[in-house]
Order: C-alpha cells, then structure tokens, then sequence
C-alpha cells in the first residue's frame, strides 16, 4: 500500500545540513496496523510526514497503491491526502472556533459533497468515536480524550484506507491513551491501514509490526 | 465552502468586531465622498443653460441716494444698451449668475408645491444670456398691460408643478388679487454654475418700483479693459455718489466653481489617506491572522486543501467579514434615498453604494492578496511541527 525505496531527507540551512532520514526502505501493506518508535529527534514524525504527503523526500521514491507519487503537482497530491489519508495528531489540532461538528466536517469540505451530506457523514464518524452527545460543543469544552476522538473522527470522515497517527496519545493519560488505541484497533479491525507514531512501548506492542528509528536510520 | 467561511467567520465575531467597524466606517466614508463627487459630476455633465462667455455683471450701490432710484437705474441702462460695444444689457435681482445671493420662494399650483428660485428681470434677459426657450416665449412689451403677472419657468419647475401637462397658459395664484401667468419654458438655469443642482427656477418681469441694481451686458467679442473703465466712468458721471463695481461672469464662474471643487477635493483627499491607512490595517492583521493560523493553515494541507484553496479561504474571510461590514454600511447608506435627504436623485445614492461596494471589495482583495498567497506557501509539514 505504501512502499518508501531509499529516501533519505536532509534539512538544509545556509550554514548547517542534517540528515533527519538516511536510506530508509520499508512497505506497510493493506490493512497492518504499523508503530514506529525512537527516541526523540530520530526522525519518527519526518517519516511519517513524507509518508503522508505533507514533506517531499530530498532522496528516494514513494510509491503509494503502487504509483509513485514524487512527480505529482500541489493538486494531485492534495486529492491524493484527501482521499486515501487520515491524520491524527499528538495536539490534536482542532480549530478552536469551529464547533465539533465543523471540525469534522473539514476534510469534507475539499471534495464534491453537498453540505447534508457532509453533515450526515460527520454525525457518523462522531457516532464511532462515540461523541454524538457532543457536535455542538466546542473544542475548548472537551477533554484532552475527548479532543483526541474528535481529531480520530475528522481522520475517519472521508473514509480513507490509510490513517497516519503521530503520537495521538501522547498528551493523555494511560485510560485515555488506552482508549484511543482501541478506537484506533477497531478501525484497523474495519480494514484500514494504520501507521503510529509512539513512544510507549506497550503501545507499540499491541500492533501488527514495530519499526525502530535512531538518527534517521531504521534499525528494525 | 461559503457556508464554513460564515460559521468561521461569526464564531470569531468578537474578535473581528474591530476590524468590521474599521470597514463599515471606510464604507460610509466613501459612499459620502462618492455621493458628493458624483451629484457633483452629474451636475456638471447637464447643461448650464445660458451662455456667460462675453457677459460683465455691474452692480450699483445707490449708498444715501434713495431719490428715483428705479428710473435712474433705468437710465443707466439705457446709457449702457446705447455703447456700440454692448450687444445686449439687461437689469436683474441681485441673484445674478455664479454669485453666492439667493432669492427663493415658495410656489403652489393646485395641489403640487415646491421652492423655486426668483429671479427678477427685464424683457431681454433671455438675449443678454443666449437663454434657449423650449416652450413659449419670454416675456416681453404685450404683456405690459396685461392684469396677470407674466412668468417664464424652466423644465425643473414645469416637471414640479404641471407634470405631464403644457403649462403655457397656465395661471398661478401670487396673492388674493394676482395671478401668474406662465408665458415660456426654459430648459435649464443653473445660476449658481455647472455644478449646482438642476433646481426650480421662476423668471418675472421687473416693475417700475423695483430697486434691482444688477446688470447683465453682454459686450462684443474683442471690447476689453479699456471699454470697462469709460463704462464705469460714465456710469458715474450720471448718478453722483454711486458706486459701480464690474465683474466678468468668466471670472465669477471661476470662483464659484472653486468654492464647489475645494471641499471635493479636500473630502477626496482625507478619504485616500484613510482608505490608506485601512488598507494597511488589514494587510498588517491578516499577516498577523496568517501567523496565528499557521497551524490550522498545516492541518487543512493535510486534510487534501491545495496551494489555491488556502489562498482562497484566507481571501473568502475577508471578503465575508467586508460582506458584514459592507450590509451594515447599506444599511445606514439606504437611508438616504428612502428619507430623500438633501433631496438628491435616488439614482446618485444608489450609484454612490455601489461604487463604494466595488472600492471596499477591490481594496480588501488588494491587501488580503499577498498573506492569502504567503499563507498557501506555508510548508504543511512545518507549520504542523511550529504549532
């Protein structure tokens, strides 16, 4: 599903170049439920920002569903995030001013879908993470679980085959982290393809496979 | 999309109230610069309706001399008509062209009424002045006798109080034992220049009792100077201690028109600085909105929005919020023309609003255009990672 052949990303300023991922080759097939771990600064978020389309590899090809992807201009790739990706992030990054239900609906808003639809299919993902008794809320009157299950509904909302999760229990307590690696299992369980980021170990360990990271290189 | 722009844009209502205020006022502003500039150019597209090139203006002061005044000023007139250099002279009320004096009343026929400007002449007014009748005739030696007063109008006051008839003939009641009768149409006399309004205009003949001491002389082309000087002299050898001042309409234009254009100007002036200033109010907030936002700006990359739509949503904002201001503005603005203040056209206030509409969105779209394209160049990846 997604195959990365000997990319390398190197960070360039005028006076300093570092080397944040040398020589990495892997593939996550459908429906594997993949964590990547590391120390800090190993390179982790790097990898799984390339593999989501949202930073462009200084080396090597991507190829996702068997199409490579480096060639394709701002729209393509942009379709290509819509439609086959999901993001979950560790600060959830929910618009403050929009109320859950808007917030779900974001991805929504960069395809085709009538507003009655869009609206339909947010109550639906809502229902999933089991939020439904919350759309009208507003981010800051949520919990940090909560927060979370609302950025795992806007991830799932365009039913996309792949979801890239960095760190999405980092910030919550083990009950709440807990929680959310069960939603993200039975999402995995519906058959989508999932990639973490995590440092907790326990974590790592109720996933299909472990990929180790250190200074930008896969050691497993 | 319009929709989530909507509900973005009136959940941050509080914190946008400063900047939509800032708009609706620079609106207002400009609807007000652009009413008074555009009733302006209107008014000075439509005709003048007299001819003033070649035309002196001398006004008399009779000072302690209260003796036959009438006749005399009648003889003076006579004395002047005589010159070879006069082609045409004729006695007015002091409301002469392009002078600041007005002499206005009230007017009734039937059940219309209006405020029409006097102006009280002399049977060759209307040669004097190369004054175009429409209708009818001026007033002239057969009506002298006549038992009604005879009166010319001008197009304005026919509209006013006999729309859609013919008003030769017509009778106008003066008091309880006088009649106007109106005798002749003119198109137009704007006496106060090309940019006064097109307003109602009333022409009755001078009597044998009336003190008027202005006088219009239509000179031939090529008398100069030198003509005014013998002129004056021998105007004042006539009437010992008066006084006789002469002034070119030419000249008198000239002043009129600036005391109508220096305000515009100074209007225009302040409303350039303050468009200015707004304009770069919203480029400094929005470059600071786009700093604020780079996360979100991250999270809609990565929830597929391309180069364009970030450009686009950052513009769609502003444009919503110059929508608020723009409607509240209207608001106010179509008060106006519904109250008729100033009593202008409808179509000047209307035609003020959208021009104004069109100013407020160009400059908001000029000053959002630059952060709306930095914001769509903000690294996704990166602006992910800052926030």
């Amino acid at each position: 599903m997604i195959k990365l052949q000997n990319v390398e990303k190197v960070y360039r300023t005028s006076s300093v170049e570092t080397l944040a991922l040398n020589n990495i080759n892997l593939t996550v097939n459908k429906g594997e439920f993949v964590s990547i771990m590391g120390p800090s600064g190993c390179g982790k978020s790097t990898l799984l920002n390339i593999m989501g389309l949202l930073d462009e590899p200084s080396q090597g090809h991507i190829e996702i569903d068997g199409r490579r992807v480096e060639s394709y201009q701002d729209q393509k790739l942009a379709r290509l995030r819509n439609e086959k990706l999901g993001f979950i992030f560790q600060s959830f990054h929910l618009i403050n001013d929009l109320s859950v239900l808007d917030n779900v609906e974001i991805p929504l808003l960069y395809r085709n879908t009538s507003a009655k639809e869009r609206r339909e299919l947010a109550r639906e993902a809502l229902e999933k993470v089991g939020l439904s008794n919350r759309m009208k809320h507003f981010p800051k009157q949520l919990s940090g679980g909560q927060k979370q299950r609302v950025a795992i509904a806007r991830a799932i909302v365009g039913r996309p085959e792949i979801i890239l999760a960095d760190e999405p229990t980092g910030n919550l307590d083990s009950v709440m982290g807990n929680e959310i690696l069960a939603i993200l299992q039975k999402l995995n369980a519906d058959g989508a393809t999932i990639i973490m980021v995590t440092h907790d170990d326990s974590m790592a360990r109720q996933t299909h496979r472990l990929i180790r990271l250190f200074d930008g290189t896969q050691v497993q | 999309m319009l929709r989530h722009f909507f509900t973005l844009i009136w959940n941050k209502r509080k914190t946008h109230a400063l900047l939509i205020v800032e708009i609706w006022a620079s609106f207002l502003v400009l609807f007000g610069v652009l009413t008074f500039l555009l009733s302006n150019l209107r008014n000075y597209r439509e005709p003048i309706g007299f001819s003033y090139e070649q035309v002196w203006s001398m006004e008399l002061t009779n000072n302690q001399d209260t003796t036959d005044v009438p006749a005399k000023v009648e003889s003076i007139l006579r004395r002047i008509r005589a010159y070879p250099e006069v082609e045409s002279a004729s006695r007015m009320s002091s409301n002469t062209p392009f002078t600041m004096n007005n002499m206005n009343n009230s007017v009734s026929y039937q059940n219309a009424s209006t405020l029409a400007e006097f102006y009280r002449t002399d049977e060759s007014l209307y040669r004097t002045l190369d004054i175009t009748m429409q209708k009818g005739r001026w007033f002239g030696p057969q009506d002298r006798s006549a038992r009604y007063t005879p009166l010319v109008i001008n197009q304005k006051l026919q509209e006013k109080l006999f729309p859609g008839e013919n008003p030769i003939g017509k009778t106008i009641k003066k008091d309880d034992t006088h009649f106007w009768k109106v005798v002749g149409v003119v198109e137009t006399f704007k006496g106060k220049g090309e940019y006064m309004n097109n307003t109602p205009a009333i022409f009755e003949p001078l009597t044998e009792k009336d003190w008027d001491m202005s006088i219009l002389i239509k000179t031939r082309p090529g008398t100069d100077a030198t003509f005014e000087a013998n002129l004056v002299k021998d105007v004042l050898a006539m009437v010992r201690n008066w006084g006789a001042e002469v002034t070119y309409l030419t000249e008198s234009r000239k002043t009129q028109h600036n005391l109508t254009l220096v305000p515009v100007i100074i209007f225009g002036i302040i409303s350039t600085f303050l468009l200015i200033n707004v304009g770069l109010g919203l480029f400094g907030v929005l470059n600071l909105n786009i700093a604020r936002r780079r996360g979100e700006i991250g999270l809609r990359r990565a929830m597929g929005a391309t180069e364009r739509s970030i450009s686009l949503q950052f513009l769609g904002e502003i444009w919503v919020l110059a929508s608020f201001s723009i409607l509240l503005g209207l608001l106010f603005a179509v008060q106006f023309p519904l109250l008729h203040v100033f009593d202008m056209d409808a179509g000047i206030y209307l035609l003020a609003m959208a021009v104004a509409v069109v100013v407020i969105y160009l400059i908001v779209t000029l000053c959002a255009w630059y952060p709306s394209r930095q914001a769509s160049l903000i690294a996704p990846a990166v602006a992910l990672h800052e926030d």
